[in-house]
């Protein structure tokens, strides 16, 4: 067991590397840089200013308008009494917006009558924050379409509900899926299964590509200083030597993960769902239990092991840095391969040959597992754990068989084909 | 006396290679044994299979009495192997290097035992990618020595390494054979060779031309020194 650790430990600090930390700390900075941006870009569209200017004599329309302030718009009135004038003052209020009521608003407002106003809107520049604000009008004229139209039924006609007239149909979703009929709205439906099945796979893809990518790097860094040979002669169990590489490649892997994840979430912050749709989505019934997330866990675990067994015995064949990296490239596409069907495809309307090399590919079923087990299916979640220890077991026994004879150190990898 | 190495009609291929074509030579207990030969003769070859790395094709090799075929984990407890031209974990220390490869043993003191045999002051803290390759050798055979192996195996220790530093390594080389160190090495250095070794074996071409002390060898021959020796006997 202190051998075990030894390895362990000379592979984390064989691993982390000056390059490795600089990358790092540059892709964090990127994301937490990338996502201050969006987040001021949204904030930005939340701090609207409104400048009217007001040529109605009537007051009436001041309930109008107080109903606005409630939805958070800052609502200025400007002195002036020409556009040129309330323009430079909108400015000086530093509006992004400013409205001319024309004469005789609400009076025509209060019959029901066709009324224009007019709308300027101040931009400083080209810029996506400017560009937002236009949204906004948008919401801001139905607002107070909305509120003209509910007034003058609540004056017209008392008895009536203003809603019920507004929008006479209301509607009640259900979502039939495979054989379950459950109440809620497709499109919100499909939102979170999508984020769902997209996050949980990509945290997964990066696991195994680091993970693989770093003991590969380390068989051949070991290979072409030579450090290999000197390890071989070393009191200490082959097991231990592959075990020990396996465990320092996967701890970096992921902390290299968790650290991008870290900075990733950051960036994506601005754009996650809302938590109504969460839980919304918990009344359905579409949620992971803890149960089946000790079965993703499991899954995932699984499948870095047969990652890292693989490129353990690709690495025996690789030469030196370069060839490993080159022999990396194999196993990144069997994990693309999984990732961009589980993203865009259901795997199961695949053919059927189609689908057992898919299932072959031990990567697939943690990136599966996420989407079934939202619909509490268990049953390929279990055969994909069933499937994964078989292939582990199979890839270590021959990776230690390959460190048990000399092929560790004879073994050639050559792209060049025999005359 | 006991033999640390008996080698019997030891054959090895690489594929269609056949590097090591039927060699015998005994190593006694105590003794500095050397390899000598041109490049491409197999010394390498065989002294990565007595030091357990690779199989043997036909033939057997025994270091104190234990097969390499069948005891290689008891055997790597008596060795150490220092290979040619290797490097060490470029991203640790070299102290840090000499505590991982201490980690298999029980003996702590053998960490300041194998900086003495360094040399390296205190650039010993240093990381090892900012070792020059001379540096570097020292370490590795501080690193090979240390651990007072029954057995050391080093192939060509001083190479890459200044006069003065060769000549550092080969007292400590004479000195550990007195605490009683067996020693098998390989060199293309014939004063080396003359200086430090009991016994050398001439190797060309993958079989073994002559065995012998190296007086033995000059009488045989009638030369003055082992570089002569070495020259008719390959021609
Ligand atoms: N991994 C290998 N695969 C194929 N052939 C090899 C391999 N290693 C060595 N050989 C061949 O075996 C023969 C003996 O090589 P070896 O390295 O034992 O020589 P050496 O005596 O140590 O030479 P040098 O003095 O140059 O170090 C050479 O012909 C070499 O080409
Ligand atoms: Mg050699």
């Amino acid at each position: 067991m202190k051998h075990f650790y030894n390895i362990v430990k000379k592979e984390v600090a064989e691993l982390v590397t000056k390059q490795l930390i600089i990358s790092l700390v540059f892709m964090v900075l990127f994301f937490v840089s990338m996502g201050k941006i969006t987040k001021s870009v949204e904030e930005g569209s939340k701090e609207i200013r409104i400048s009217i200017l007001n040529l109605d004599v009537n007051p009436y329309l001041q309930n109008i308008l107080s109903i606005a302030n409630k939805q958070g718009i800052q609502i200025d009135f400007v002195e002036s009494k020409d556009v040129k004038s309330a323009i430079k003052e909108a400015r000086e209020q530093k509006s992004n917006i400013l409205l001319v009521l024309p004469d005789g608003f609400s009076t025509k407002v209060g019959k029901m009558e066709k009324v224009e106003i007019e709308i300027y809107s101040i931009m400083n520049g080209l810029s996506m924050q400017e560009a937002i604000s236009s949204k906004v009008i948008e919401s801001i004229i139905e607002t107070l379409n909305n509120s003209i139209t509910t007034s003058f039924i609540q004056k017209e006609m008392p008895d009536k509900k203003p809603e019920d007239i507004l929008n006479p149909i209301h509607t009640k979703n259900f979502v039939i899926l495979k054989e379950k009929t459950i109440p809620g709205d497709a499109g919100v439906l499909s939102a979170l299964v999508m984020s769902q099945s997209m996050m949980i796979p990509l945290v997964i893809m990066m696991v195994i590509m680091y993970t693989g990518m770093l003991v590969m790097t380390s068989m051949g860094t070991e290979k072409e200083n030579k450090t290999l040979e000197t390890l071989l002669t070393l009191p200490v169990k082959r097991e231990y030597i592959i075990a020990g590489k396996m465990v320092g490649s996967a701890v970096v892997g992921f902390l290299m993960t968790v650290i991008y994840m870290v900075g990733f979430k950051y960036y994506m912050s601005p754009f996650t769902s809302s938590p109504e749709m969460s839980t919304s989505l918990k009344d359905l019934g579409l949620f992971i239990t803890p149960f089946g997330y000790v079965l993703l866990g499991i899954s995932l675990f699984l499948a870095i092991i047969a990652a890292l067994s693989m490129c353990i015995i690709l690495g025996v064949f690789a030469q030196d840095t370069k060839s490993a990296m080159t022999m990396t490239y194999p196993i990144m596409l069997v994990v693309f391969i999984p990732f961009f069907l589980s993203m865009f495809k259901d795997i199961e309307t695949l053919p059927l040959s189609l689908r057992i090399l898919v299932y072959a590919i031990p990567f697939t079923h943690p990136m599966i597992a996420s989407k079934s087990l939202i619909f509490h299916d268990y049953r390929m979640v279990l055969f994909g754990i069933a499937y994964m220890i078989v292939f582990v077991v199979i890839a270590m026994w021959i990776a230690v068989r390959l460190f048990n004879t000399d092929k560790v150190l004879t073994a050639k990898f050559s792209v060049k084909w025999k005359k | 006396m006991e033999q640390a190495i008996e080698v019997n009609n030891l054959v090895k291929s690489y594929g269609k290679i056949e590097a090591v074509k039927g060699i015998s030579f005994n190593v006694q207990t105590g003794e500095i044994f050397g390899l000598i030969g041109p490049n491409g003769a197999g010394k390498t070859t065989s002294l990565r299979i007595i030091s357990t790395l690779l199989q043997v094709t036909s033939g057997s090799v025994k270091v104190f009495g234990c097969d390499v075929s069948k005891k290689a984990p008891e055997i790597r407890k008596m060795i150490s192997y220092l290979p040619e031209e290797a490097g060490a974990y470029k991203n640790l220390s070299g102290k840090a290097y000499l505590e991982f490869i201490a980690g298999f043993y029980s003996d702590n003191t053998m960490i300041k035992k194998g900086m003495e045999i360094a040399q390296l002051g205190e650039r010993i803290k240093d990381k090892v990618s900012t070792y020059s390759k001379g540096m570097t050798r020292k370490l590795l055979v501080a690193r090979a020595l240390m651990m007072s192996p029954k057995l050391a195996i080093l192939d060509e220790p001083t190479s890459g390494l200044d006069v003065v530093n060769s000549k550092g390594i080969r007292e400590i080389i004479k000195d550990f054979v007195k605490s009683g160190t067996t020693i098998l090495l390989s060199s293309h250095n014939m004063l080396e060779i003359e200086f430090l070794c009991d016994r050398i074996a001439l190797i060309n071409n993958g079989m073994i031309v002559e065995t012998g002390t190296p007086q033995e060898l000059k009488a045989k021959h009638n030369v003055n020194n082992i570089e002569e020796v070495f020259l008719k006997a390959i021609v």
